[in-house]
């Protein structure tokens, strides 16, 4: 029972890991090396795809998705898609897909002479699914060591973790003041009974140590 | 364009709703405690209810409960907010 309760709950908190390191804005420099789109049929990893362009038939099954190819300040590559959000999840309100582009290709470098820029995303590369991180902003930066503090995410997980003490401190005081008192009265109304009933247990219980065997000495 | 927004004033209509009407409860519960414990607090004296039922009455009128409806206009500016900044900045 204990190791169920303790999967359950590991298991809830990977997921909610999961859903948050997904959906949070998350920042890397990098440097944009060419953009490209391609046409693509979101099929087992419809998940990690967002919405065609707001305003577009939403019920084809394909359609062009804008990318950005880039390489990491430690030489390995990283590929964004460039999908507008719109209305829908995760909540980035994302319109401007081919204004970002348009950055996006203006800000392309060579290896001779790198322009580091600071990508802001949600979601994740993984080449098995073929799911790309989406791109959010662009914005020029000095050089790969700038520091960047996430003022977006402390922000988001502070609020969320007042929103959970919150809802702990509204169910406590619904249960103090709208349980507790009707279980009082059924408990005073259930106090007689359960006299009688712990006369009757302890004389059974009593009777019962009498069949035990002493232990020999 | 207009289904998705549609969809988002919907879903979001409801949801602040729920917890505008779960913060109302909860915000009148604590402060009929509040009164509760004002009232011993003074000495207890004079009828309880009625005193209660008095305080309850300035609350109807209170700033405290007209701030729950920021539960509505905070999300409301945050997501027009995030349009500007995301899209026009």
């Amino acid at each position: 029972m204990r190791y169920v309760k303790w999967t359950f709950w590991t298991l809830l908190a990977l997921i909610i890991f999961a859903f948050l390191h997904y959906s949070l804005p998350q920042h890397d420099i990098v440097r944009i090396t060419d953009t490209y789109e391609k046409r693509v049929d979101p099929g087992e990893n419809s998940w990690f795809w967002a919405a065609p362009d707001s305003g577009n038939d939403p019920t084809v099954t394909n359609r062009d998705v804008f990318f950005i190819q880039t390489i990491r300040p430690n030489g390995k590559p990283m590929v964004y898609r460039n999908e507008d959000t719109g209305w829908g999840w995760p909540p980035y309100f994302k319109f401007d897909t081919a204004n970002l582009q348009t950055e996006a290709a203006d800000l392309i470098s060579t290896k001779d002479d790198p322009q580091w820029v600071m990508i802001t995303h949600y979601g994740w590369r993984n080449e098995f699914f073929s799911i790309y991180p989406n791109a959010i902003s662009v914005k020029p930066v000095e050089g790969p060591d700038v520091r960047i503090i996430p003022w977006v995410n402390i922000v988001i997980l502070t609020v969320l973790v007042i929103i959970l003490l919150m809802i702990r401190r509204m169910w406590l005081q619904f249960r103090e003041r709208a349980i507790d008192p009707v279980l009082s009265d059924i408990d005073e109304a259930g106090d007689a009974a359960r006299d009688r009933a712990k006369g009757l247990w302890a004389r059974l219980r009593a009777w019962i140590s009498t069949w035990r065997s002493k232990p020999r000495g | 364009m207009i289904f998705g927004l549609l969809r988002l004033a919907v879903v979001g209509f409801v949801l602040m709703t729920i917890v505008y009407i779960a913060l109302s409860i909860y915000s009148r519960s604590v402060y009929r405690e509040e009164l509760e414990k004002e009232w011993l607090e003074k000495g207890g004296e004079g009828d309880r209810d009625a005193f209660v039922e008095a305080g309850m009455r300035d609350y109807e009128t209170s700033l405290r409960r007209k701030l729950i409806w920021l539960v509505y206009i905070i999300p409301t500016a945050l997501v027009l907010v995030m349009l500007y900044v995301i899209n026009f900045m």
